[in-house]
């Protein structure tokens, strides 16, 4: 664990006063926050509360599209992490025990808008990173995320909230290690999920946006509004973008290697379990 | 994968999106009461109502924190203590999004004179209060129209203490504000709450132009003194009842 903490560190001296500063209430300048040690950590100014430098664990995320193959791989990765030794925590989106639920009431009902739901999701990111990834960062673990801000970013803009007002949202959040993007293209999804639940559902098509009445091409276009979206967040923040159309050994193994050099485990060699043999195709 | 501060910050390249903040593109009004608990706020804002509804003036009455979507949500975690000054303050925000795209705006540009018992300011001085960072609060609350008139109901601490805790069984925990741990004794903790709101409010008066109210002012007098500074921010005709043809 010595060299993963080496590579997370950050350079500057630990900036244990960026909170305080923050409820002293002057409204601290972003230019100020660049160049201290939680701001390698942080978008911005870390929310209330947080000492960076108790963090010793890393937090990697696997973003992309539902059908990109994003959950089969997190379960992969969990067993290998686990089999190397490293005690692994997962989060995902609508897991938080403070709205989780409610956010499933809001998405059955349709009655709810566009921003409301937007910042509910938030309410849910923000609850679990607080109880569920700081602690286990504080811990030492390895936290895996299935989705992260960028897709919460993503659905928002393509409804026309500003992209602005978003990064404002997330900018106390933390900033992961490593953020993999499995991409794949709209018809593919549209194929892999299809052939999962036998139908495509209302929100993964966009059917809020009044695209289109033929759901494929709703789908279609919703989820090219997304992938747009994610070309130019990928480009800001550093995604490691893989071909998500690839098998899921061959898919896996691209995720092992980066995992691999970033966490200093020398052998990539791993066969999933009896238990999860039935993904590996 | 080497990534500056500013990147999230700045959003130079992306394709255009739409700003969020609607400003004063509708025919209605919104008017605004604001100030600590006890200052008298809500009963002068229920009179001023009341003088409306009895005159038949088109007007809406919404609340802080109402709103049915969100609302089991914030009950939940106020009850089992599970709000962070983070979580607290992205929860009301999502209630206040829901009261505005579902009731304020739509009341606005249907032409409505919309009384609001509390509004982001609010949260500006509360969640301030509990250490959000005001530039975050700012953005975060940035896609609310901005009233036509905000009455700050000032009255002196113990005033409002004294009015508060005289007239309740038992103070709540976050209302206290005893998620802070500034005191043990949730008396202490609400009055040293109550003041940091209380400053917070009073740094807003000029930059979001507040109009000051002397909430030590007997009731009809200050009630007297609203209705004619609403007659002079708001065209109250325009929400009078329409005359039978």
């Amino acid at each position: 664990m010595k060299k993963i903490r080496a590579q997370s560190d950050p350079i500057a001296p630990p900036n244990g006063n960026a909170a305080k500063r923050v409820s002293a209430g002057n409204g601290a300048k972003k230019s100020e926050n660049g160049r201290n040690g939680s701001a390698t950590r942080f978008y911005g100014i870390p929310m209330p509360g947080i000492r960076t430098e108790e963090l010793s664990g890393n937090l990697i995320v696997v973003e992309g599209t539902d059908g990109s193959g994003r959950s089969t791989q997190i379960s992969l990765l969990t067993e290998w992490l686990e089999s190397e030794g490293f005690a692994v925590q997962t989060m995902g989106l609508r897991r938080s025990f403070l709205v989780g639920e409610d956010i499933d009431a809001l998405l059955a009902e349709n009655a709810v808008t566009r921003m409301t739901l937007a910042l509910m999701y938030s309410t849910d990111f923000f609850d679990q990173l607080e109880r569920r990834i700081l602690p286990a960062l504080r811990s030492g673990l390895i936290v895996l995320a299935d989705r992260y801000i960028f897709t919460l970013i993503a659905r928002a803009a393509v409804r026309g909230i500003g992209r602005d007002y978003l990064h404002g949202i997330y900018e106390i959040a933390l900033r992961p290690d490593l953020t993999f993007w499995l991409n794949v293209r709209p018809e593919v999804a549209f194929d892999r999920e299809f052939k999962k639940s036998q139908t495509i559902s209302y929100w993964e098509s966009g059917r809020d946006m009044s695209l289109s009445n033929d759901l494929f091409q709703s789908f279609i276009r919703y989820q090219s509004m997304i992938k747009r979206e994610f070309e130019y967040l990928s480009k800001r923040h550093g995604f490691i973008e893989l071909d998500g159309e690839r098998s899921v050994p061959e898919v896996n193994r691209l995720l092992r290697r980066r995992i691999a050099s970033h966490l200093g485990i020398r052998s990539t060699h791993y066969k999933p379990s009896h238990a999860l043999s039935h993904l590996w195709r | 994968m080497a990534i500056s501060a500013s990147d999230i910050l700045t959003v130079s390249q992306a394709a255009p999106t739409k700003a969020v903040a609607p400003r004063r593109e509708y025919p209605g009004a919104l008017v605004v009461v604001e100030g600590i608990d006890g200052s008298g706020k809500s009963t002068q804002l229920y009179l001023l109502k009341r003088w409306l509804e009895i005159g038949g003036y088109r007007i809406h009455f919404t609340e802080w924190n109402s709103s049915p979507l969100v609302k089991s949500a914030t009950r939940r975690g106020k009850q089992r203590r599970l709000l962070t000054p983070t979580t607290f303050s992205i929860l009301h925000a999502a209630d206040f999004a829901d009261r505005c795209e579902r009731q304020i705006l739509p009341l606005l540009h249907g032409g409505y004179l919309v009384l609001a018992d509390r509004y982001i300011y609010t949260a500006f001085a509360r969640d301030a209060a509990r250490g959000c960072s005001p530039h975050w609060l700012r953005n975060l609350y940035s896609f609310a129209p901005i009233p036509d008139i905000t009455f700050y109901f000032r009255a002196p601490l113990d005033v409002a203490v004294t009015r508060i805790t005289a007239g309740r069984p038992k103070l709540k925990y976050y209302e206290a504000g005893m998620d802070l741990g500034i005191s043990l004794d949730r008396a202490e903790s609400f009055r040293i709450f109550q003041e940091r709101i209380l400053n917070n409010y009073d740094q807003m008066i000029e930059t979001d132009h507040f109009v000051l109210m002397d909430g030590t002012m007997r009731v009809n007098k200050l009630q007297k003194q609203m209705r004619q500074i609403l007659g002079e921010h708001v065209d109250l005709a325009q929400f009078a009842p329409k005359k039978k043809k």
